[in-house]
């Protein structure tokens, strides 16, 4: 009696877990597929009321007006330069600094270390005012440069790059120092071809972020032809109905615009999927 | 009596031999300052000296051109006076203790539920699905629930018409979209904190749980007596993070305040980013503001982390 009453309770187990996992997961999926659905159908259709699963009057109207008639390919464009011009730098500079801080027998080590530290303890939002006066006493507002320099380097990369050099076994260092290699050379033929998991994760870390940062360019950029995707598509959506063009911005046109912006990302999932928790505890790893 | 000078000896040798293998490393050193010198030009220009330069500003009645008045602490008492200041002061902990507590269970729900999960496939499907929305900006996450939720047409409100439940103005009620903002931002990261407690419940010793079957546990006194206590480095780090979060929040309420809801949902980022630039001439205002938005995060790090010990991680 016992045991066929908890044999029952697994299955009942079993079952509301997987309708609990099942709730959750379709709360996921749901609004998206509401959105694919809604950014293939026909202008009209797109503001009836009612479930739309399925695209009604199948049309590519939404992606054309958007990317045509409202121009969001420049803003994409914007997008596409800051995104990969400024994660490759980022990816170098930081590699870099990891590599030197990486070095026991530096001088000067530790307090390098905490001077970017600290950093990492000041949120950017708290300082976004003094630091939008220095981009114009730079004379950096109002360019696509501005956005590629802000966050060129951060802490938590540096340290992420640096626990991933760290774990390179000494005695291989230690063979190419007695063949007289310097540090670049270190560097470079030694150290980057060993910690691609690193690289791909601190790339795929700050491509992410700078695709979806919507701040700086809120911040630095007035000149609507250097606004970034996001936030063109932000004044887009929260305009709603009307634009400067006056044209009228339909549900389709919105949802056709979300899902561009979200393109490139579902591009690099697979990849993100492989590297952001091993970034994400070799970061957090020791200071 | 020999042995010991040979010793000397070799010793003196070695002595001069680390020595010069010193001088070749401080000769090197020089490369490694080479390949820091771009993160500490950064840092200086646009961490440090900002820093610096918005304590100035804070005692400045700051105007971009012409001259800059020193008005000494006026501006702080002007913030600490702002009937708005302390308005979003409460709005973000309204908002940020929600999503502490909501966003702290919620994936710890979820892992111990995905840890239940027999199949293998399942698993890792599921976790990928409810990963996906952490990797969207605000701006698109933003604007799918603003969509989702707009009377009439939005896909929540179609289904309330549907069940016979009248239309609610979710994002038009002050008090509901407090809930609105707490819910998707929970929505949109607890895909990313479950991942951190799955990989946590991976590394537990399966033979804890062999001997807890053998004892005649239920799964449920499993998950309550092994599985739960051992994730707890991970909730100590996932609260950590979250906490220093709570003032950081900005980019969603940019992007789906409106009008409307904005006395109830605006928060500390967003007064500074008003203060500074969509009000005219309150730059000192604004720099005062954040100065002490900064000195408070910097005492609940100090605070969390004594509370956390997070340096045994």
């Amino acid at each position: 009696m016992n045991r066929r009453a908890t044999r029952l309770g697994n299955v009942l187990f079993i079952t509301v877990n997987l309708l609990f996992l099942l709730v959750i997961c379709s709360s996921m999926i749901i609004p998206l597929w509401n959105a694919v659905a809604v950014s293939f159908s026909s202008n009209l259709a797109s503001m009836q009321p009612g479930i739309q699963m399925w695209p009604r009057q199948f049309s590519f109207s939404g992606y054309k007006t958007i990317w045509s008639i409202l121009a969001i390919w420049k803003p994409f464009e914007n997008s596409a330069i800051v995104s990969v011009l400024g994660t490759l730098l980022h990816v170098f500079l930081c590699s870099l600094a990891g590599y030197a801080l990486a070095q026991f027998h530096l001088p000067g080590r530790r307090w390098i270390t905490s001077l970017i530290l600290i950093t990492m303890m000041i949120p950017f939002q708290a300082i976004m005012v003094p630091v939008y006066v220095t981009m114009q006493q730079l004379g950096l507002l109002n360019t696509l440069f501005a956005l590629i320099l802000a966050g060129t380097v951060s802490g938590f990369s540096i340290l992420l790059m640096r626990n991933f050099f760290l774990s390179i076994p000494g005695e291989v260092l230690e063979s190419a120092t007695i063949d007289g290699a310097g540090h670049f050379r270190l560097y470079w033929n030694i150290c980057i071809p060993l910690s691609k998991a690193g690289l791909a994760t601190v790339a795929l870390f700050e491509f992410v972020g700078r695709w979806n940062d919507i701040l700086t360019t809120v911040l630095f950029i007035n000149d609507p032809n250097n606004y970034t995707l996001q936030v063109a598509l932000n004044s887009l959506i929260s305009q709603g109905g009307s634009m400067s063009s006056g044209y009228i911005v339909t549900d389709n046109v919105k949802m056709a615009g979300i899902m561009i912006a979200i393109l490139p990302l579902l591009l690099v999932y697979p990849f993100v999927q492989k590297y952001f928790v091993k970034g994400i505890f070799v970061g957090s790893a020791k200071e | 009596m020999e042995n010991t000078q040979q010793l000397a000896a070799r010793t003196l040798s070695m002595k001069s031999k680390l020595k010069e293998q010193r001088k070749g490393k401080n000769k090197l050193a020089w490369t490694l300052y080479l390949m820091l010198v771009p993160t500490i030009v950064y840092f200086v220009i646009l961490t440090y000296f900002p820093l610096l330069h918005a304590i100035l500003i804070s005692m400045q009645n700051f105007h971009m051109i012409g001259d800059r008045p020193f008005v000494g602490l006026q501006n702080y008492s002007q913030v600490l006076s702002d009937q708005t200041f302390w308005s979003t002061f409460g709005n973000t902990l309204f908002l940020g203790i929600g999503i502490l507590l909501i966003g702290f269970v919620a994936p710890i729900v979820i892992a111990l539920s995905l840890n239940e999960l027999l199949q293998t496939w399942l698993k890792r499907t599921i976790q990928m699905i409810i990963y996906i929305p952490h990797l969207f900006s605000w701006v698109v996450v933003g604007g799918l629930w603003i969509y989702l939720l707009t009377p009439n047409t939005g896909l929540v409100n179609v289904v309330l018409k549907l069940l016979g439940i009248p239309q609610v103005q979710f994002m038009t009620d002050p008090n509901l979209a407090r809930w609105v903002i707490i819910l998707v931002s929970v929505w949109k990261d607890v895909g990313y904190n479950c991942i951190l407690y799955l990989a946590a419940m991976v590394s537990i010793n399966p033979a804890l749980y062999e001997s807890a079957r053998i004892d005649g546990a239920t799964r449920w006194n499993e998950m309550w007596h092994i599985t739960l206590p051992s994730l707890g480095r991970t909730m100590q780090v996932v609260g950590l993070l979250s906490i220093m979060g709570i003032l950081r929040l900005f980019d969603q309420i940019y992007v789906m305040r409106n009008a409307v809801i904005e006395p109830k949902v605006d928060v500390l980022m967003t007064y500074v980013f008003d203060q500074g630039f969509k009000q005219i001439d309150s730059i000192g205002q604004a720099t005062a503001s954040a100065l002490l938005i900064l000195l408070l995060s910097l005492f609940l790090t100090l605070f969390t982390r004594r509370l956390v010990r997070y340096d045994d991680m």
